[in-house]
């Protein structure tokens, strides 16, 4: 608790803006968004993350949240949205902040319909935000129509980033469910020979930042409802982790430049820094 | 048992060098899941097309009755088995597709635990004809649910044509089972395939159309040299490769990685050695009160271990798996409750002991 209001505190001084404010340009005209994973708990610290996000978002005028899949645990009937979603998130939404969800293994398919998330009902898509291009992918059903599609997407593309998010990590050092080998040897040769830049995923429930592989950046976010402390081992792919506290990302694109910092439930950051394309 | 082999390599390879396993297994799965599979499938109908011989276990409607009532039941009680366990954890989802999966019966698998329980054991061919069934039916199933590509009226065409050239081949009397598998054959795998079915049963059509022995060799016994009709020969030719082929489909599919289980595995466990064999034994007992008869010497307690040896679901419930869910980690976590209901094995054979059937009986 004490930690937690010194954090509080250091973020209300102008110090701790100032840092802030250095590895974050918070530039006009970047692209800036968030990164949630694994959040749909419905739960306190879900709750409480989601203000983090508020209270961040006053500073640092994010337009856009990603949403790396368990968007909603256990029950999803219409009401479960809203307590799920629609009241943690309320501050955002009502900010005009939106949402593009990707589904998880905990995701109901038919969510990719409701309008909040986003996703034009579809499983898999891909929109533009200024320089960047985000494809999301649903690595729950891996089909073969889905395959053919993000290769001619990727392909079709000419933007400057290419960011593509979806629930199941390639690379994690999570002890629970790690690397997603069976399709990372799918995925990571179109991302190759296409240029992907960054990928971001869930599931395990932690913060872990990889070493670039191939020339790509991965980044795990599964941590913005639930958690599981300790759970990330350490290995030679580990860059940075975070598994101690719930976490959620902010990030700005401006021209050749991505800024990231990972920020725990309690405010403080965890992580940060900086990929130059 | 070459699959456990396969299965066991694959199990070892895939935890051990990842990525080369999941390489090697993406670029064999057509050829092994699409193509090889065929001739085994091709030879499990042969096993039932000879069965209908006089002499054969399927020949008389009223011995196959209760068997395809339990397996009915069977099925039912794996769904709801199925269907329940995600509801209570409240699980939508992704994974309401895999019932099929625990509803599978690997047939040689069963009858072996079967044969371990008793040589000639009596519930043997209960046994049988209930995997059959099972298998049968969750087959038809999964074929129209499941399509692998969008549907085209040719293939219906073409598979109606192979079926025609298959029937012409019967009429004069050709002995040799190749016209039937390079026309019929190729012909029917073309048009499974662009009708979106999975091309794997495309043999199943044409098989019935070859020349057979007049009595049945044994179900699920390998026919002995000399028998020369088109359906013999058939087996004699293709029983080595279809041992690769299943030894290969078992290095394909089974290699899941060990942190891969989730809610689908443990749904799958719980409907096939729970929800299953209790479905067989309402079924059974319903019939038995309408007033169909237990097989002879065949009682309730055999009845009993049945039901549990139906549940090993193992090879079937792996083919199912992959044709319910493409690539992905729920496929993953559905395949290692596909290949832990060998478990089945284990519980059948302590429930023998316990209810002192088979070899556990006191003479």
């Amino acid at each position: 608790m004490r930690r937690r209001v010194a954090i509080l505190l250091l973020l209300l001084t102008p110090r701790g803006w100032r840092a802030f404010a250095q590895d974050l340009a918070n530039r006009p005209g970047s692209v800036k968004f968030a990164v949630i994973g694994d959040n749909g708990t419905g739960e306190r610290p879900e709750y409480e993350v989601a203000q983090q996000m508020a209270a961040f978002h006053a500073k640092f005028g994010f337009d856009t949240v990603i949403m790396l899949g368990d968007n909603m645990y256990g029950s999803q009937k219409p009401q479960d949205f809203v307590d799920k979603f629609e009241h943690p998130y309320k501050a955002l939404l009502d900010a005009g902040v939106r949402f593009y969800a990707s589904l998880g293994n905990h995701d109901d398919q038919t969510n990719r319909s409701y309008k909040l998330f986003n996703m034009g009902g579809e499983r898999y898509y891909t929109y533009v935000k200024n320089n960047v291009r985000f494809f999301v992918l649903d690595t729950d059903l891996l089909d073969s129509k889905q395959l053919a599609w993000i290769e001619a997407a990727l392909k079709d593309s000419s933007d400057e980033w290419k960011i593509c998010y979806f629930h199941h990590p390639l690379y994690s050092d999570g002890r629970t469910h790690g690397s997603q080998i069976d399709v990372r040897v799918v995925l990571e040769p179109l991302f190759v020979k296409y240029g992907v830049n960054v990928v971001f995923s869930g599931h395990d429930h932690v913060y872990e930042r990889i070493k670039p592989q191939k020339g790509i950046y991965y980044f795990v976010s599964g941590a913005a409802g639930q958690l599981r402390k300790g759970d990330v081992k350490r290995s030679e792919l580990t860059a940075a982790a975070f598994d101690q506290d719930q976490s959620f990302m902010l990030v700005e694109i401006d021209g050749r430049d991505l800024q990231f910092r990972v920020i725990s439930r309690t405010g403080q950051t965890v992580d940060s820094g900086a990929i130059k394309r | 048992m070459i699959v456990a082999l396969g299965a066991l390599l694959a199990f070892v390879w895939a935890n051990t060098y990842g990525e080369s396993y999941f390489r090697f297994a993406r670029a064999l799965s057509f050829a092994v899941n699409d193509v090889g599979m065929t001739f085994f499938f091709a030879l499990m109908t042969k096993e039932v097309v000879e069965a209908t011989v006089p002499g054969g276990v399927l020949h008389t409607w009223r011995r196959v009755m209760l068997p395809v009532v339990a397996a009915v039941g069977g099925m039912i009680g794996a769904v709801l088995a199925y269907v329940a366990f995600l509801q209570l954890g409240d699980e939508a989802s992704v994974l309401a597709r895999g019932w099929p999966v625990a509803c599978a019966t690997d047939i040689a698998f069963s009858v072996f635990v079967a044969r371990t329980i008793g040589k000639r054991y009596p519930a043997i061919p209960f046994l049988l004809l209930l995997g059959i069934t099972v298998d049968a039916l969750s087959l038809v199933i999964v074929e129209v649910q499941f399509p692998i590509a969008d549907v085209h009226a040719s293939g219906a065409a073409l598979v109606a044509v192979a079926i025609g050239a298959s029937v012409a081949l019967r009429r004069y009397r050709v002995r040799s089972f190749w016209p039937y598998l390079l026309i019929g054959g190729v012909a029917s795998w073309f048009g499974f395939y662009l009708s979106g079915l999975n091309p794997v049963l495309a043999l199943v059509p044409i098989v019935p159309f070859l020349p057979h022995a007049a009595r049945d060799p044994g179900f699920f016994v390998e026919t002995p040299p000399g028998f020369r009709d088109a359906l013999s020969q058939f087996e004699y030719a293709w029983k080595y490769p279809v041992r690769l082929a299943l030894f290969l489909f078992g290095i394909v599919n089974a290699g899941v990685l060990i942190r891969g289980s989730g809610t689908g595995t443990s749904a799958v466990l719980v409907a096939a050695l729970v929800g299953k064999p209790l479905g067989i034994l309402a079924a059974v007992a319903l019939a038995v009160v309408a007033g169909l008869h237990l097989p002879h010497r065949v009682a309730w307690r055999d009845m009993v271990v049945v039901a549990i040896t139906a549940s090993i679901g193992f090879t079937f419930a792996l083919f199912f798996a992959t044709a319910a869910f493409p690539l992905g980690p729920v496929l993953i976590e559905v395949k290692i409750g596909a290949l832990l209901t060998i478990a089945g094995a284990l519980v059948a054979i302590g429930t023998a002991a316990m209810l002192r059937v088979g070899r556990f009986a006191h003479h």
